[in-house]
């Protein structure tokens, strides 16, 4: 995909730019007859055809298209003769300098070829001859393989479709970024042709923005950035996931994805599977993450991979990997092995990498390898010394099991417990101004969200994002202030502007922080729903910390609340409100909620009472818990209260 | 107004400090674990996914016996605790969220907050914060 998008764009820029600029002669014969030639192989090579023929009638610089497309199109075909005639052996070197992409790919075909047919030979190198190609064309088509990074500063403060529209405006020529990214403060792209480059970096300082800021277009001369791939499409992915499955072998739980680039059922439908690119790599571990999570054992050789940085997944997303064949890659160094670090590999194969060759000693290669996999004992295919430990192991640390809440003790349980009851029956009704008396004056509130990543319009968090305070985004220090709510006014003013809502009171979890003879502080968290407005039947879970303070009559009086809310698990959507709601207390025969068991249970354990008369009370003060006990307390003093309220 | 100003500053102090406090506490976590009670008070409290551990030792042990952790903190507030309830004390309450991988399970969401108090330090003329409380969570700790 991206090389067809490639050659649009070398197209256009030799169309437009060529005549305009220098080479003024040749630029008009070159340009259409590249790019045709390439759509129409584009096309032609994968169904087999003579894919391989523009390599020699084509142009030089156009080579490594062909080669890309050859290599589809002649599986098995006589076509490597090219590159085996071109061979050169440890041509490897001469090719970093010219065309790197071009050169990998093109070596990675010789590599292949040659290995199929005859493996000897000790030629770790591949088609040079490749190389060499690439080369002249590079250089034949006058050094435009040169990359500039194009940098504008502040450039975070505009919309992308704004500042390219303005650019491409007064640029002399057309242009068509690559990967427009953001950096800091500064928007950054890549161009991959030195005229429009240079074109583009002299309408710095020609755009005045809104503000009457200058926009400023710097240029940099920078290695080949790795290219975004268009994402694979739906159907293409179901496509490769039959291929896969194909090539999944249920009894060892293996995988193999040798050359899967050119494998006919992925060909014959033109769905480009190239595991050197993160977009394909991706999708392939997506499907084993999965489908076959369990996987043992996984080949992935001749896949031409280079960087292993899209593979590291594995070590999370595929824990049981014992087996992988990473052999007939371009895999330069064995430090990107360590992205693969924390697999549990006891086989290894890397033959016919580059980084093979940074060892002259098979010792050195061992010891490289095993450094980074304990456990291995086979290393291409040989049988490696069984590794020796050490009688120091022990067992591995295990996470200690979750508890549900933590109160303390059971007056601390009551007290909260009754506090929450109380305090979420305002909060879910439809004015939440009463709130106003569990704050003090001094209260502050804020609330955060869940950093995601995401697009945080799917998020759907929308009616609380605008007043999410996380300070890890929110650097600048009025908004950090303006989005601490201070005051009980401003608390409870604000506290009443969020959506109306539906607690859970059977999901609460409560742990008690900390309790001194001036504070208490605890944290809350559950699950409710939205009752109104446009995210209504949202559910929600939150995290919500509490600090009281004790006036002293045994009530509590907020200070500080900090609330944290995401959008609900689909287990914790499938739990919420399945417990019986609260039944008013008018119901002739109540059933108790959750909560109000736990009132009852800790109501009996502070007045003594049995559970019968503890209800009792409760329910002739309307579960008001310290009402109750102040009742309890008075008639108890007033001897008012018989025997047999505390025979249990 | 002059106290509106005051409490302005100590916000945005209060954010200068948690957000250090942050990077300091879970590279501790995730590194040093060795060194991580001395963030805390001698009597420091922890709830741990409802386990209750307090005093400095009990911690030492408890995080000893944690597999070793990748903390990634997404999520940072922070609030000046009202002195009414520290008794003067300046206090921070420092509230997190974000993703943690222990070694040997999957990768989980948490929940996380902090009772900082600003203490003398037998090392430094400066005082020192330390945590008086702690209390952490999985989101999915029920499942």
């Amino acid at each position: 995909m991206a090389t067809a998008d490639d050659s649009r764009f070398y197209s256009e820029h030799d169309d437009r730019v060529g005549p305009k600029h220098r080479r003024k002669g040749r630029g008009p014969f070159r340009a259409p007859l590249y790019s045709d030639q390439i759509s129409k192989q584009r096309h032609r090579g994968g169904q087999g055809g003579g894919g391989g023929g523009g390599g020699g009638g084509g142009a030089g610089p156009r080579s490594r298209f062909d080669d890309d497309d050859g290599d589809i199109a002649m599986t098995d075909d006589s076509h490597d003769g090219g590159p085996q005639r071109r061979f050169t052996p440890y041509g490897r070197p001469q090719n970093r300098r010219n065309g790197r992409r071009g050169g990998k790919d093109a070596r990675g075909d010789g590599g292949n070829h040659r290995g199929r047919g005859n493996r000897g030979g000790g030629g770790g190198g591949g088609g040079g001859g490749g190389s060499g190609n690439i080369g002249d064309g590079a250089d034949g088509g006058g050094g435009r393989k040169n990359w500039f990074k194009m940098t504008i500063p502040h450039g975070k403060k505009y919309e992308k479709q704004w500042l390219l529209t303005a650019l491409q405006s007064i640029s002399s020529v057309p242009f068509h970024p690559i990967q427009y990214h953001i950096e800091g403060n500064r928007a950054q792209f890549y161009i991959d042709d030195s005229s429009t480059a240079y074109a583009l970096a002299k309408v710095s300082r020609k755009i005045t923005d809104k503000d009457g800021y200058k926009v400023t277009v710097l240029l940099n001369q920078c290695p080949p950035p790795s290219l975004p791939q268009q994402d694979l499409k739906l159907e293409d992915l179901e496509h490769l996931k039959q291929c896969m499955s194909k090539r999944f072998d249920a009894s060892q739980q293996a995988l193999d994805l040798n050359n899967i680039r050119v494998d006919p059922d992925l060909v014959s439908l033109n769905i480009d599977v190239t595991l050197n690119r993160k977009n394909s790599m991706q999708a392939v571990i997506k499907i084993i993450e999965d489908n076959i999570p369990e996987l043992v054992c996984l080949n992935l050789s001749n896949n031409r991979l280079h960087k292993l940085d899209d593979l590291s997944d594995l070590v999370r997303k595929v824990p049981n990997l014992k087996i992988l064949n990473l052999s007939h890659n371009e895999i330069r160094s064995e430090r990107e092995l360590d992205r693969l670090k924390g697999l549990r590999l006891v086989e290894l194969s890397l033959q016919r990498n580059p980084l093979c060759d940074h060892f002259s000693d098979q010792a050195d290669y061992i010891s490289a390898i095993r450094e980074r996999f304990p456990r291995l004992l086979k290393l291409d295919g040989h049988d490696l010394p069984p590794p020796i430990g050490f009688d120091l192991e022990v067992a591995p640390a295990v996470l200690p099991p979750s508890k549900p809440s933590y109160f303390g003790s059971e007056e601390l349980k009551g007290l909260i417990t009754c506090f929450l009851q109380q305090y979420y029956a305002i909060y879910d009704s439809a004015d939440r101004q009463p709130l106003l008396d569990a704050y003090h004056d001094g209260a502050a509130f804020s609330l955060i969200l869940p950093f995601s990543t995401q697009n945080p319009s799917r998020s759907s968090l929308g009616e609380y994002q605008k007043d999410s305070r996380n300070i890890k985004r929110v650097k600048d220090s009025t908004t950090r202030f303006r989005l601490l709510k201070h005051t009980r006014l401003n608390v409870v003013a604000f506290l009443n502007e969020l959506p109306k809502t539906q607690h859970d009171i059977a999901s609460f979890n409560v742990d008690v922080n900390t309790y001194t003879n001036t504070l208490l502080s605890f944290t809350v968290s559950g699950v409710f729903k939205e009752v109104d407005g446009s995210s209504r039947d949202s559910y929600r879970a939150f995290s919500r910390v509490f600090i009281a303070v004790s006036p002293g009559n045994g009530t509590m009086c907020i200070v500080n609340d900090e609330m944290f809310v995401r959008n609900a698990t689909t287990e914790e959507i499938r739990r919420a409100f399945v417990a019986p709601a609260p039944t008013p207390s008018s119901s002739p025969v109540p059933t108790l909620s959750a909560m109000q068991q736990e009132m009852l249970s800790a109501f009996s354990q502070q007045s003594g009472m049995n559970l019968e008369w503890s209800q009792k009370c409760l329910q002739d003060n309307d579960w008001n818990f310290e009402r109750a006990g102040q009742i309890f307390t008075d008639l108890k003093a007033q001897g008012k209260i018989p025997d047999v309220a505390f025979t249990k | 107004m002059a106290s509106t100003i005051d409490f302005r500053t100590h916000v945005d102090q209060s954010c200068r400090y948690s957000e250090e406090f942050v990077n300091i506490y879970y590279d501790c976590m995730d590194k040093k674990r060795r060194n991580l009670t001395r963030l805390y008070l001698d009597k420091a409290t922890l709830v741990w996914n409802g386990n209750n551990i307090s005093g400095q030792d009990a911690l030492g042990e408890f995080f000893e016996s944690l597999p070793s952790s990748e903390f990634q903190v997404h999520t940072l507030d922070c609030q000046p605790v009202h002195e009414q309830a520290t008794q003067g004390q300046t206090t921070l309450l420092v509230v997190t969220a974000g993703t943690v991988k222990f070694d040997g399970s999957k990768q989980r969401y948490f929940n996380q907050n902090f009772l900082l108090t600003a203490q003398a330090s037998p090392n430094s003329d400066q005082p020192v914060w330390k945590i008086a409380s702690d209390c952490f969570r999985f989101q999915d700790w029920a499942s």
